[in-house]
């Protein structure tokens, strides 16, 4: 129990604020003190020089009567002591008073009731004595009083400070219990995912304090956690689902064959069949393992100055001619870009996969245009439209789920990756896909940022003429 | 042809190694990366094919240290599927060419035949010439016997590579990366399209074809 309060942030601060502020009050006890002492001695001091002036205005001309008088009536008055009085003659006898000794200098001095020639008393006193005509008198006052102030002074501060730390001990039980709970609050849900409760999440007060701005955040995580586990579930299901297909036809062709064999046809059609399916298989699991390594952007570390116009060139000239064979029509018009950061290797294929879905999904008598422009200063977006019957808005956002096919694609070739692969790879180059209508048709706009917004470009590229990197060899030369 | 051949995995090694002695080669299987550096390092080969995932010591580090001790055999890396990297780290470390697994075998020997016996140092020829087919890389122009064809830039770097490579099977992957630097399998016939434009010109007017179809497997140009 001790061990988790002294372990409790609250409690700490509370402890050391109240030390702080004990601190402070001592110090603060201590200056009042001093000055308190120094006020009251000055008084004490100022009254003492009164008595003794009021005393020695009685004195006459060689006539000690009223002198001695007027000592041993204000002796006589003070039988408890507080106030001293000493009236000596020039040999030192005593003439009044209601002490015995006293000190043989004039001027102040503080003695103890010892050298007064009082009975054996821890009391000082505070003495002032002078001469008058021939005598000498000493008036003195006890200090008891003065002494009994500053002690009401340091033991009413003290009581204060004493009262101050029980109050600071258990407030700052309570606070530290208090954000404890809370606490354990937040360590309980974190143990729920930990198990794997992905539905928990931290109770939350409103009350708009720190911890509940770190509740809603890490509640506000948990959720996009929940959304990034729920949504690899669904892939893998998914995954699951569109592989069990082609699994299951390669599975019925080469049982198939199994059975041609056996009645001794031939069976070369049946293997081919069978080879394709495993081709398709394999290509799909390919483009899944690169969706997830280009979403993890590893691939960032090797970015470097492209040219996308020049890679909109090199494309158009590829893909030209295959959309010619389709009886379909496809147009360039690109303007001068500015050099952005990427991964030229990646780009292409963004860029392709968009010019042959284009290609795959329209009809023959289609126009497909690749169009690139600037936005603003540095920012440029890049389209690739048709005027073909397009995709209808619902299913806008679904065609970049994996695996997604609209109904009427499913005959044609593919595995419903190429526009996740798309995505995936604008993310990594900071950029945005827009679908809009292109009416008719569609229009596929990949939007890119500023080139400066492309995090690590140029240190990148610093990075690699610091190291020397040899160009890319071409393969089969 | 003398194969040095590194794979861990008995099935495609066993595979593998039937094609190649069918085809007439003769080839070193190793299982471990440190057997296989003593082997490469102290025996000739015409190629190696390596693994990248090796026990021992992994095919990236084998061949940087092969390299290191002067050994220039051409190495084409085999990589498992996906590896979005595999291709940029594979040449840094010296290799000349890679395949995804699973290939087919044909892909396999059509790169090998190609690195294999690709010249020690490269003549630059300015012309080129098979049969009657002649390309004059200067002027970037072609010629068929008398007939002068117009060929646009692409097809003539088409044309181009299939005459560096007389009689020797060319897939589509190696065409797709070479003459227009795709890295990746396209969806659409971009290959056979621009071999049916380039033979409706070189090959269709006149008698005998040079351009020939492997079936399953790619291209070859030879009289």
């Amino acid at each position: 129990m001790l061990r988790a309060l002294y372990r409790s942030t609250p409690f700490r601060l509370v402890t050391l604020l109240s030390m702080a502020f004990l601190a402070f009050l001592g110090l603060a006890g201590f200056i009042a003190f001093g000055l308190i002492r120094a006020e009251l001695d000055a008084r004490l001091e100022q009254q003492l020089e009164q008595t003794f002036s009021i005393i020695g205005q009685s004195y006459g001309e060689n006539d000690l009567s009223d002198l001695v008088d007027l000592v041993r009536s204000n002796a006589a008055a003070n039988p408890a002591l507080q106030r001293v009085f000493l009236l000596r003659s020039a040999t030192g006898q005593i003439l009044a008073g209601n002490i015995t000794a006293g000190p043989g200098s004039t001027g102040w001095s503080v003695a103890s009731a010892d050298a007064l020639g009082l009975a054996a008393d821890k009391e000082m006193y505070r003495i002032y004595s002078g001469p008058v005509g021939n005598t000498t008198l000493l008036v003195g006052a006890s200090l008891a009083e003065t002494e009994a102030v500053g002690a009401i002074v340091l033991s009413s501060l003290g009581l204060a400070g004493v009262l101050f730390c029980v109050f600071v001990i258990i407030a700052g039980i309570l606070i530290a219990a208090r954000a404890q709970r809370r606490m354990d609050r937040i360590a309980d849900t974190m143990a729920m995912i930990g198990r794997g409760e992905l539905a928990a999440r931290i109770p939350v007060h409103h009350n708009r304090d720190d911890l509940d701005d770190l509740s809603l955040q890490i509640n506000q995580a948990l959720e996009r956690l929940g959304g990034l586990v729920e949504s690899m579930r669904q892939v893998s299901v998914d995954i699951a689902h569109d592989l069990k297909t082609p699994l299951n036809r390669l599975s019925f062709t080469v049982q198939n064959a199994i059975e041609r064999e056996e009645t001794g046809q031939s069976v070369a059609t049946l293997l081919q069949q069978a080879q394709d399916e495993a081709r398709q298989i394999n290509a799909t699991f390919e483009a899944l393992l690169r969706i997830a390594q280009i979403e993890a952007g590893a691939r960032r570390s090797r970015f470097k100055a492209v040219a996308v116009a020049e890679i909109l060139e090199n494309l158009f000239e590829a893909y030209a001619e295959v959309a010619e064979e389709n009886g379909q029509v496809l147009t360039i018009a690109v303007e001068p870009l500015p050099e952005t950061g990427g991964d030229k290797d990646l780009l292409t294929q963004l860029f392709a996969n968009l010019i042959e879905n284009a290609i795959r999904h329209c009809s023959a008598g289609t126009t497909i245009a690749i169009t690139a422009g600037r936005q603003g200063d540095q920012a440029f977006a890049v389209s690739v439209s048709d005027n073909g019957s397009g995709i209808p808005d619902a299913e806008w956002d679904k065609v970049f789920q994996r695996l997604y096919r609209l109904d009427k694609s499913r005959s044609t070739p593919g595995h419903g990756l190429g526009l996740s692969l798309v995505t995936a790879i604008a993310e990594l180059h900071g950029a945005t896909i827009a679908l809009s209508d292109n009416s008719p048709g569609l229009c596929v706009r990949v939007i890119f940022p500023h080139a400066r917004a492309i995090p690590n470009l140029h240190d990148q590229r610093v990075a690699s003429n610091a190291l020397h990197v040899e160009p890319k060899r071409k393969l089969h030369e | 042809m003398r194969i040095l051949f590194v794979e861990d995995d008995a099935r495609t090694a066993d595979y593998v190694n039937q094609g190649f002695a069918q085809a007439g080669h003769v080839a070193d299987v190793i299982r471990d990366g440190r057997d296989a550096l003593v082997h490469g390092m102290n025996e000739r080969f015409d190629v190696m094919v390596i693994d990248r995932m090796l026990p021992g010591l992994d095919g990236l580090s084998l061949v940087k240290a092969l390299r290191a001790s002067g050994n220039t055999t051409p190495v084409l890396f085999l990589t498992a599927v996906g590896g979005v990297d595999d291709r940029v780290d594979g040449l840094e470390a010296g290799g000349d060419d890679y395949l995804v697994k699973p290939f087919a075998f044909s892909e396999l020997m059509a790169r090998l035949n190609a690195l294999a016996r690709r010249p020690p140092a490269r003549t630059e020829k300015i012309k080129l010439q098979v049969a009657d087919l002649e390309i004059d890389l200067l002027r970037h122009s072609c010629r068929r016997g008398s007939v002068v064809i117009d060929l646009l830039p692409r097809e003539f770097a088409l044309l181009n590579y299939l005459m560096q490579n007389e009689s020797r099977v060319l897939t589509r992957t190696m065409m797709l990366a070479q003459v227009w630097d795709f890295h990746f399998d396209p969806q659409t016939s971009v290959v056979e399209t621009h071999i049916s434009r380039l033979r409706s010109k070189i090959d269709k007017p006149f008698d005998r074809p040079l351009i020939h179809t492997i079936r399953n497997t790619g291209y070859s140009l030879h009289a």
